[in-house]
């Protein structure tokens, strides 16, 4: 009887699931639950979790408790600290969950609920909880070395040295990509700008107070300083109504690149206590806070999902980005279903601080599955939405058009019935001017969450208030990953320059620091600008660059973990890593290649460069557009050679591996292991 | 005081306690308690080690996206 009950509750589990997932795959004509998506996420996550990652764990990677981890043999109270299991998954949690797995559902929600669904659960449940899970034991049988250093021993010294410039490449991507989503959000929003904008000395009062009055006592600070931004969501209000305020915090797309851009350049070169860290200490908490209250809205309120399973758009003629299902859908959402970034962490922190092997499972792969979960009620937040609505806030005005009027009547053509006046009532009602043509995800989740919020506390009272705090909320992690990641890219600068010459690899040097925090915000600046005067709004180029280079990377931890288990002897179990692997070089090459080569003009960026430049041959430009035109042309051009660097670049990689595969195999070689050596634990059992 | 009050006070504890080593407010202590065992080294001071812990923090990929 003992056996017999965990067995009929799993089956109960799985059958709930199966139900679940196919009434939101099968479901037709009337609109279907939210709650739908909850159970089906949740019920998959849990067989996932019970079955496959306690399979991977005890066939493929034979996790072993006896063996002390690096966290115990060389506890030195900084780096390597034994953790309590539950914490280091919320530490591990925090660490990864960013703006990825909000934005990018979002944006996939243009080809209805299911695919973007489908990939969040399965994708997470095969290939990126295993990626984090395999990448975390990998680094822990290596005393925590990063991503970088495995490849550079395991694969080749120049697999090392393309992990290193893949991450620096995609970093910069990123930063660009998640700059222009805060721009796109904060434009002509005096609200939200001076909200985020007072983030900052709050920020450095923090700092201060951390720094000198009272050292380390991060809670009690950030008590303060989230009392304080939510106080700023509030005070906004009293801006936008101020006419005189309210002019002085309306800003164009341009003035806010450079203020980001001038931010960030600040926030690497600063001591990180005045600046960096405090405001990452409020979003944690911000973070934590927003998305307990999003998956509590979801289950209080269970919206109805209107938009459909599939929408025209899954033929690759969507608005908010062009190209069919396949492959943009994989690539759109990453984060949410594998994201290499992650990789990174796994390699690095969290193995550092894991008490036990075992730990691994319920850290990689559990805190993956959760970022899943925030990827599906992202999905629910886009689509509990107006279709209309969505495609209004999402669409560039050179599809859509400017106004009301000309995007409801383009809107209402396509099939998604729109008038003018819902949308003007709607920015009235959540307090901004304008709610059109603001591609990114920011501020049609804003809508989406703050409709759930509202229904829960304050009605359409305090739709506006729920609006900008959710604005806040997606704005002010994303700054926190725009600054960390701008230190960690002028280090990383810093660290190849120092082969080179060697006082810049000197991390105190301030002429090396300065010129490495410039070249590195100058990079992503430069991509953040030209997303910004791209006429069709810049996501539709960044996004999927972002989105390859991303899963790039993770097919680079990929290739590096299923080296890694192919010299421990583990060929039987290969296909765990290697079916991920092989899946993401197939979406990302295909990606690559039609980005680069489409004849589809809206897809490929040399079609689109050809297209403008045969409109200026044709002297179809007007004079006053010129000088854009020959810049736009050149910024295809420049985005169609980044692809191909990543394609090649990971090409590169795979024929390393493939060699010392073969060489693996052939037994012409011994495969030699760069494991540290096994020490068995002093703590006792359970601990 | 019955049990399940005081299991609920026990569990109360251990998420205060969890939410502190979560958030580094007791990272300083955690330090000093692993400083005492090396007793040839001078441990830093509270201020000392927090600016020490930032900069390593922020110099590696620590957010994601």
């Amino acid at each position: 009887m003992k056996r017999l009950l965990p067995i009929l509750i799993w089956t109960a589990v799985a059958a709930l699931g199966g139900v679940a997932l196919g009434t939101i795959a099968f479901h037709r004509g009337e609109h279907i639950n939210a709650t739908w998506f909850v159970l089906a996420a949740a019920c998959s996550y849990l067989v996932a979790y019970r079955l496959y990652s306690a399979f991977i764990a005890a066939k493929l990677l034979a996790l072993d408790n006896t063996r002390a981890t690096p966290a115990e043999r060389r506890d030195d109270g900084r780096d390597f600290v034994p953790t309590n299991k539950w914490v280091l998954f919320g530490h591990h949690f925090a660490a990864i969950a960013g703006p990825g797995p909000l934005v990018g559902p979002t944006l996939a929600a243009q080809f209805g609920y299911l695919p973007g669904t489908l990939w969040l659960i399965a994708g997470a449940a095969f290939a990126g909880c295993v990626q984090d899970f395999v990448i975390l034991f990998c680094s822990i049988r290596r005393d925590g070395k990063t991503l970088g250093e495995m490849a550079r021993d395991e694969v080749s010294k120049r697999g090392g040295l393309i992990a290193q410039l893949a991450v620096l490449t995609i970093m910069i991507i990123l930063l660009a990509v998640v700059a222009l989503v805060v721009v796109n959000a904060l434009k002509s929003s005096p609200w939200a700008t001076f909200t985020l904008a007072m983030t900052i000395p709050i920020a450095l009062l923090l700092g201060v107070y951390l720094r000198y009055f009272r050292p380390g006592r991060v809670l009690e600070a950030s008590l303060i300083g989230v009392a304080l931004v939510l106080f700023v969501v509030v005070a906004g209000q009293w801006v936008a109504d101020s006419p005189y305020l309210a002019k002085v915090f309306t800003l164009g797309g341009v003035t806010l690149a450079f203020a980001i851009i001038a931010y960030g350049f600040a926030a690497s070169a600063l001591p990180v206590w005045l600046l960096l860290a405090p405001r990452d200490y409020l979003s944690a908490f911000i973070k934590a806070g927003a998305i307990f209250s999003l998956a509590a809205g979801i289950l209080l309120v269970r919206p109805q999902v209107l938009m459909p399973p599939l929408t025209r758009f899954v033929d690759g003629s969507g608005p908010v980005f062009a190209g069919k299902i396949f492959p943009f859908c994989f690539i759109t959402i990453a984060c949410g279903a594998i994201s290499g970034f992650h990789s990174l962490i796994s390699s690095g922190t969290t193995p550092k601080m894991i008490q036990r092997e075992g730990h691994a499972r319920f850290i990689g792969y559990g805190a993956m599955l959760l970022e899943s979960f925030v990827g599906v009620m992202a999905m629910v937040a886009a689509c509990a939405m107006t279709p209309g609505v969505y495609f209004a806030i999402n669409s560039p005005a050179s599809i859509v058009g400017a106004t009301p009027e000309a995007a409801a009547a383009t809107i209402s053509g396509w099939g998604y019935p729109l008038s003018a006046r819902t949308m003007t009532g709607l920015a009235h009602a959540v307090g901004e001017q304008t709610l059109l043509n603001r591609a990114g995800g920011a501020p049609s989740l804003a809508v989406g969450m703050a409709q759930i919020f509202s229904s829960t506390i304050g009605g359409e009272r305090l739709l506006s208030i729920w609006y900008h705090f959710a604005i806040m909320f997606e704005a002010l992690f994303i700054l926190t990953v725009l600054d960390a990641g701008t230190r960690v890219g002028r280090f990383m600068i810093q660290e190849l320059g120092g082969r080179v010459w060697k006082p810049m690899g000197r991390m105190d040097w301030m002429p090396g620091v300065l010129l490495s925090s410039a070249l590195i915000v100058g990079a992503w600046g430069y991509f953040l600008y030209q997303g910004v005067v791209d006429p069709l709004g810049g996501i539709n180029s960044l996004w999927p660059l972002f989105g390859i280079s991303n899963q790039l990377l993770a097919a680079v931890a990929l290739v590096v973990a299923t080296t890694i288990l192919l010299k421990m002897g583990k060929l039987k179990w290969i296909w765990v890593t290697l079916l991920p692997m092989a899946w993401l070089v197939i979406i990302t090459m295909t990606a690559s290649y039609q980005k680069i080569f489409s004849a589809n003009a809206r897809i490929g960026f040399l079609s689109q460069a050809n297209v403008m430049a045969s409109q200026l041959v044709a002297g179809k430009v007007a004079a006053a557009k010129i000088a854009d035109t020959h810049r736009n042309i050149f910024n295809l051009r420049l985005d169609a050679v980044v692809t191909a660097v990543l394609a090649v670049m990971i090409l590169v990689l795979l024929v390393e591996a493939l060699a010392q595969w073969y060489a693996i195999l052939s037994r012409d070689k011994a495969p030699v292991l760069e494991e540290t050596p096994y020490v068995a634990t002093e703590w006792a059992e359970g601990d | 005081m019955g049990t399940p009050w005081l299991r609920l006070l026990g569990a109360f504890h251990n998420f205060w306690r969890g939410l502190r080593q979560w958030s580094g407010d007791s990272a300083y202590e955690t330090y000093l308690a692993c400083a005492e065992r090396r007793p040839e080294q001078k441990p830093l001071s509270a201020a000392e080690f927090y600016v020490e812990q930032l900069n390593r923090k922020y110099s590696r990929p620590n957010r994601c996206c």
